[in-house]
């Protein structure tokens, strides 16, 4: 008799793998044969898998039709199987399994509508904050300002691409049987990504705007994040910026 | 629990459920809530304030040979607190091993070792969380050749050694027996009424493999003539029991979830009748 470790580790090796000989042995034929029922379980986790990931990317979806996302998700589940019980996350990697999929054809840019749908996913499930206690902030000594690392809102995220992701999100979102054609070369995108209330806003961001957010959002000091914003031509109103973002309640705390 | 007959509640029904007065009770399940905010989770607690809710918890993978998930147990715990379920339930089942998951409900063998493994899981689980969980039965579409007891005492040694209660899903008592070969009345007297505490009814499809016809839990359809049979049983056998109708696939409106809640919900009056 199979310990209960060996019948799992060969059961799913069938029901995963596509490799159901050393699980054959441990199952009942009555009358079907154990291939056609551990078929079951491959074709329902395969299902599963590939309905969360069109969950999450709707619009690649949308893009690439479903037979050939259906493929994508097949060769993605292989190489990055679900690991936990909660599929919401399956589909982590699959932006970037989709810019090596895709490296050197014309579809780069799949892999950038993949993460900017990911982030907004994010946004979707992240926390509930309020507005940044502007009291609190004024009791900071002035000299301490550089040493602040400002933290952004829970469901905030940051974007950038080469490619204009969010007008190709916005015309393939929905079901729609004729979208405009988006000129890929149009324009790059620079956004900031937030949940208010229950919807998606989308703020568009200077280059300079984009690194300052970007170096806060990423744990940054202020003084850092000032210089990172300042990088490009050296004209970052960080004075501006800070107020913009907290008064988009993009900016919400800091320690 | 109110005795009608409740609906799991699905994303695309959240607003129709809040002016739903038909409603009487539902349940959500638990993984599509984990997360730290935002519409959904702002969804069900306005939901929660108007009806009464249980979670149903899909992804704890209680029969892996793996570690239990701490971080899933984390998330299972802190949704708990947040929406305060009457009921709470999971799967006799597993779904992953080695780090890897299905995200399917995987069948366990009916043997001793399996018995002992996953009560004692179950009773970890309960006293992380400080309640009791419901444990529901799977379809199943294969057997292993090394069981050595019905599926139906090894539900009934879970619920004992563990102290759990059942979920007692009759579609997957029919798939199951369907597929299997049993007669599904064996099943429910077999298990001990006190440890049964929730019923669920869902539709089902039939495929054809190689002219055998297999029965699969698709959630997708109205529960069937034989199965309402069943739960009249079940009534009579374990009396009358908080009743899901489960909708999964091809979703409709919620009218006719609706419908199917208040089919079961003259079942019982008629049983209830029969009996007095």
């Amino acid at each position: 008799m199979p310990s209960l470790h060996e019948l799992q580790t060969h059961l799913l090796e069938a029901v995963l793998d596509g490799e159901p000989d050393r699980a054959l042995p441990f199952i009942f034929d009555n009358g079907l044969a154990p291939e056609r029922r551990l078929q079951v379980y491959a074709d329902n986790a395969r299902a599963n898998f590939a309905g969360s990931l069109r969950c999450t990317f709707p619009v690649i979806r949308r893009l690439v039709g479903e037979e050939y996302f259906q493929q994508c998700a097949a060769r993605f589940q292989r190489r990055h199987p679900s690991r936990c019980g909660d599929l919401q996350h399956a589909g982590r990697q699959f932006p970037q399994f989709l810019a090596e999929l895709h490296a050197q054809d014309e579809y780069r840019y799949l892999a950038d509508i993949a993460r900017l749908e990911q982030l907004c996913e994010e946004c979707l499930l992240g926390a509930d904050h309020g507005p940044l206690d502007l009291q609190k902030l004024a009791r900071v000594d002035a000299a301490a300002y550089d040493d602040i690392c400002f933290r952004l809102h829970p469901a905030a995220r940051v974007f950038s691409s080469a490619y204009p992701c969010l007008r190709i999100r916005e015309v393939n979102f929905s079901d729609q049987t004729d979208p405009e054609i988006v000129d890929l070369q149009s324009a790059a995108d620079r956004l900031l990504l937030i949940r208010r209330r229950e919807r998606l806003e989308f703020h568009r961001l200077s280059s300079d705007e984009h690194a300052f957010l970007q170096a806060l959002y990423l744990g940054g000091r202020f003084a850092a994040a000032v210089d990172a914003g300042n990088a490009g031509n050296g004209e970052f109103d960080a004075g501006a910026a800070l107020r913009r973002f907290v008064a988009a309640q993009a900016i919400v705390d800091f320690h | 629990m109110p005795a009608g007959a409740g609906i799991g509640l699905r994303a695309q029904h959240h607003f129709d459920v809040l002016s739903a007065s038909a409603v009487s009770w539902l349940e959500a399940h638990a993984e599509n809530y984990f997360a730290d905010g935002g519409p959904q989770v702002d969804a069900l607690l306005k939901i929660r304030a108007l009806h009464p809710l249980s979670l149903h918890g899909v992804g704890l993978s209680l029969g892996s040979t793996d570690p239990l998930d701490t971080r899933h147990l984390r998330n299972l715990r802190r949704t708990v607190e947040r929406f305060e379920p009457a009921l709470l339930s999971e799967h006799l089942s597993w779904s992953s091993v080695g780090g890897r998951f299905a995200n399917d409900l995987l069948p366990l063998p009916y043997t001793e070792e399996a018995l002992r493994h996953i009560s004692e899981r179950v009773a970890q689980v309960q006293d992380y969380l400080g309640r009791q969980i419901l444990l529901e039965n799977v379809s199943s579409y294969l057997e292993f050749a090394c069981s050595r007891m019905a599926e139906w005492e090894f539900v009934a040694g879970v619920a004992e050694q563990s102290g759990c209660g059942i979920l007692l899903d009759l579609n997957n008592v029919y798939v199951a027996a369907q597929n299997h070969g049993f007669d599904p009345h064996r099943y429910l007297n077999a298990l001990p009424p006190a440890t049964v505490q929730e019923f669920h009814l869902a539709g089902h499809a039939r495929i054809d493999c190689n002219g055998r016809p297999l029965l699969i839990d698709t959630h997708g359809a109205p529960v069937c003539a034989a199965v309402w049979e069943l739960y009249r049983t079940a009534l009579l056998r374990f009396g009358e029991l908080p009743t899901l109708i489960e909708w999964d696939t091809d979703i409709p409106a919620l009218d006719v979830l609706l419908e199917e809640a208040e089919k079961a919900n003259s079942i019982r009056a008629d049983v209830n009748a029969v009996a007095a």
